[in-house]
């Protein structure tokens, strides 16, 4: 180690102080009370402006649209995917008619890895109707705040990736008018997520 | 040479004796990696491992001709929020077992020399700490093959 001891007690400390604020967000928007998609008086959810492959997207280009979000990023490989595959195979259980109308947002947090070409290329891969966006920090940063999610870049000294992303892994059940209709545990089912949906088409 | 095969066909199955009943002792089922999109450098590969020993075992190292460097990592998840991380080792309880799985430990593909698709198989070592060496060729599946055999079978697939 090279820093000053003081140095490193300082990174500590504003790494810890950073995640009691990430576990509080957890906590708080933890997906056991995420039913009211509101944290006191704060309501989630709202339009927000990235970039796509083929130029910028807003939420309000889905209007009409029930959408299903997911915030990770793609060479996260295992949650973000198994959540995707949830996603999409919730979307395959519709059908025809009612896949057509679905739509699924993946917003990467790292745009430093993940390029909106990489993204598009990487969410085609789960189905056709999803698509992958990503933007500056800021209007990352924007969503995440808007959402009640959380991430945090953490360097990892010992391996090969050079670092990984902390992240929570919910799906964000959005209906055809915009608003934040509910926030699901990446845990729930295909079947769920599908049942969910049809309410909304 | 004739007299050097002689020679040598019982030195090398003395050694594959030596190494023969340690290799028994640890077993692998289940094995997959997972399937990637274009473009993906990164992949995951899980597994079961047995240890029919009655002491404990730990898995140390693991590479993978498919991939610059595999590494042994774990998630936890802390009120919501998921972190990877790698670890030095992964411990197999004597007469245990201990599953390699999405969402907890998995060996991390990273820097993958080609796209695995479903289909094709990867070679797989992993190394222990009592110097056993499983060489394993190892199916590649797609996160939605391995989601739908997770389902009871009676969804329809709409692909």
């Amino acid at each position: 180690m090279k820093g000053s001891p003081l140095k490193t007690l300082r990174i500590l400390l504003v790494l810890t102080a950073f995640l009691m604020a990430g576990m509080t967000a957890a906590f708080l928007l933890r997906p056991g009370s995420a039913d009211a998609p509101s944290l006191g008086a704060v309501r989630l959810g709202g339009d927000f402006q990235l970039q796509s492959s083929s130029g910028p997207v807003s939420l309000a280009d889905f209007r009409g649209h029930p959408v299903v979000m997911y915030i990770g990023y793609a060479s996260c490989p295992d949650v973000c995917p198994t959540s995707l595959a949830v996603m999409t195979q919730g979307f395959r259980r519709l059908s025809d008619d009612e896949q057509a109308r679905v739509r699924g947002i993946f917003i990467s947090v790292d745009p430093e890895r993940d390029s909106p070409e990489k993204l598009a290329e990487y969410s085609a891969f789960f189905h056709p109707n999803l698509v992958g966006l990503t933007g500056t920090r800021e209007q990352i940063d924007q969503v995440v705040r808007q959402y009640g999610a959380y991430y945090r870049i953490a360097e990892l000294d010992n391996s090969a990736l050079g670092y990984a992303v902390d992240h929570s892994s919910r799906l964000y059940l959005i209906a055809p008018d915009g608003s934040l209709a509910e926030v699901l545990s990446h845990n729930i089912t295909p079947d769920e997520l599908s049942a969910k949906l049809r309410l909304l088409l | 040479m004739p007299s050097f095969s002689r020679f040598a066909a019982p030195l090398l199955a003395s050694l594959l004796c030596v190494a023969g009943p340690a290799l028994a002792e640890v077993t692998v089922s289940d094995a997959y990696a997972r399937a990637v999109p274009p473009g993906q450098s990164n992949s995951a590969a899980f597994l079961v491992i047995r240890n029919d020993a009655d002491e404990a075992v730990r898995l140390i190292d693991a590479a993978s001709d498919s991939a610059g460097v595999v590494e042994l990592h774990t998630h936890s998840e802390q009120d919501g929020v998921l972190k990877m991380r790698r670890i030095d080792a992964i411990e197999i309880p004597g007469r245990g077992e201990h599953s390699l799985a999405p969402g907890a430990d998995h060996l991390m593909l990273i820097g993958l020399t080609r796209v695995l698709s479903e289909g094709d198989s990867i070679g797989l070592s992993l190394e222990f700490s009592d110097g056993q060496r499983l060489q394993l060729d190892v199916p590649v599946k797609s996160i939605m093959a391995t989601m739908q055999g997770m389902q009871n079978g009676h969804q329809h697939h709409a692909e």
